[in-house]
């Protein structure tokens, strides 16, 4: 039985760190628009859902001008709550497991190409690169064992994999779900997060390096 | 049991069934408006309707069901359907006596408005269906309610139901229905698929 997955990009937020007036799945990244690079990442993957709420239409427009098998999964409570909530209700009517993907995440192709053919759970760290990082602590076996605001060695991107009924609707962010069943398979990976303006500048210099040429 | 409430126009037809009846009967002009002043939210959608069937009630109820028997419907969905004809209904407030044989086609249980009929035209409008009593009552039975729609007249079911789907499939659904819908679908494959995980 093929491996039954669904992928949510959680594009729900108001882009608040960032500052540049738009919800993060529209900046524009070296002249396309970030929901865009992430979708060309995803292009062979069958159920993608895009979780929407700030500028929720803007989005649908911009996803439906590339693609238009995707499911769009509202959450209405974007300004009250975080990306823990948008994965949720990204999962929970989607396949068994749940491959979670932060609007504001670019991953290197090779490493997302791993990350597809990666079966079961999982989480994926990088070296750090953010202004405003949560990172992961390791065990010796690169088992995530904990998620700290602490200075640590990796930093904690995103993406994760895990079973959706093990989701629950709440408030915070992706790794408070994945808290109580750690330690998890932990997974690096190169990647950008796009949380204020010095990372969006790094983005712009960042997709420029890795991904000339390997992206159409 | 997951129970399905479908839309009829525009969610399974690939086309809005009045204006078929008023390009037919050459009343286009008189349903235009009452649509426009409708979709702007001028008219309430029963007073709408009301109206509407006062205008096409004139028209022979049989040729009516005649050529909304041909209007085309999403095949995959009604494939879905058939597959599971007692997990879905379809909800409309058009008349049974104008969409019987279109939804004898959809093959499972229709709820619609009524009308009494004289000498094939429609005299008088009996009942117009609540699409959000349709929820409540199988909720009430212990059913999860998927409701899938397009239209402002949808709205209500749609904010009761348990899990709320705004079709997008021949134009973009109401503005209204997203404030209430859990998902939003743009393509027949992506609905179906989406049906298919909550069943």
């Amino acid at each position: 039985m093929p491996f039954a997955r669904s992928v949510i990009i959680s594009c729900a937020g108001i882009g608040s760190r960032l500052g540049l007036g738009t919800t993060k799945a529209l900046i524009e990244i070296n002249g396309k628009t970030l929901i865009r690079w992430q979708l060309e990442q995803f292009c062979d993957v069958e159920d993608v859902r895009v979780v929407v709420g700030f500028q929720a239409q803007d989005v649908i427009d911009e996803v439906l001008s590339y693609r238009k098998d995707v499911i769009f999964v509202y959450n209405h409570n974007y300004f009250e709550t975080k990306t823990g909530a948008s994965y949720y209700l990204g999962a929970r009517h989607g396949n068994e497991y749940a491959f979670e993907y932060d609007g504001d995440l670019l991953v290197h192709p090779d490493d997302i190409k791993m990350l597809l053919e990666t079966e079961g759970e999982w989480i994926a760290y990088s070296d750090k690169m953010s202004d405003d990082a949560v990172y992961v602590r390791l065990n010796g076996r690169g088992e995530v064992t904990a998620f700290s605001k602490e200075l640590g060695g990796f930093e904690w991107t995103g993406p994760c994999c895990i079973q959706k009924n093990k989701l629950k609707y709440l408030s915070g962010n992706v790794y408070n779900q994945l808290e109580p069943y750690l330690p998890m398979r932990g997974i690096k990976i190169r990647a950008c997060d796009i949380d204020t303006y010095d990372d969006y500048q790094r983005a712009l210099v960042w997709t420029k390096e890795n991904f000339a040429g390997t992206w159409k | 049991m997951v129970r399905f409430i479908f839309d009829l126009d525009g969610t399974l037809t690939t086309c809005e069934t009045l204006p078929v009846i008023s390009d037919h009967f050459a009343l286009q002009e008189k349903i235009a408006d009452l649509t426009r002043l409708t979709v702007q939210g001028n008219i309430p959608f029963i007073e709408s309707f009301i109206r509407r069937v006062g205008v096409l009630g004139k028209c022979s109820v049989s040729q009516i069901s005649d050529l909304l028997e041909k209007v085309p419907l999403h095949e995959k969905i009604c494939a879905f359907i058939a597959e599971n004809p007692e997990h879905c209904v379809i909800a409309t407030g058009n008349l049974y006596c104008w969409v019987d044989k279109l939804v004898r086609r959809i093959g499972c249980q229709a709820f619609c408005s009524e009308a009494v009929v004289q000498e094939d035209s429609v005299t008088k409008i009996s009942s117009i269906l609540k699409k959000e009593s349709l929820v409540t009552f199988y909720r009430d039975r212990g059913d999860t309610v998927v409701f899938i729609g397009d239209g402002n007249n949808d709205m209500e079911a749609m904010r009761l139901a348990d899990v709320a789907i705004a079709a997008g499939l021949i134009h973009f659904p109401a503005h209204s229905i997203l404030t209430v819908a859990d998902y939003a679908v743009y393509d027949e494959g992506a609905l179906c698929r989406l049906l298919g995980q909550l069943l």
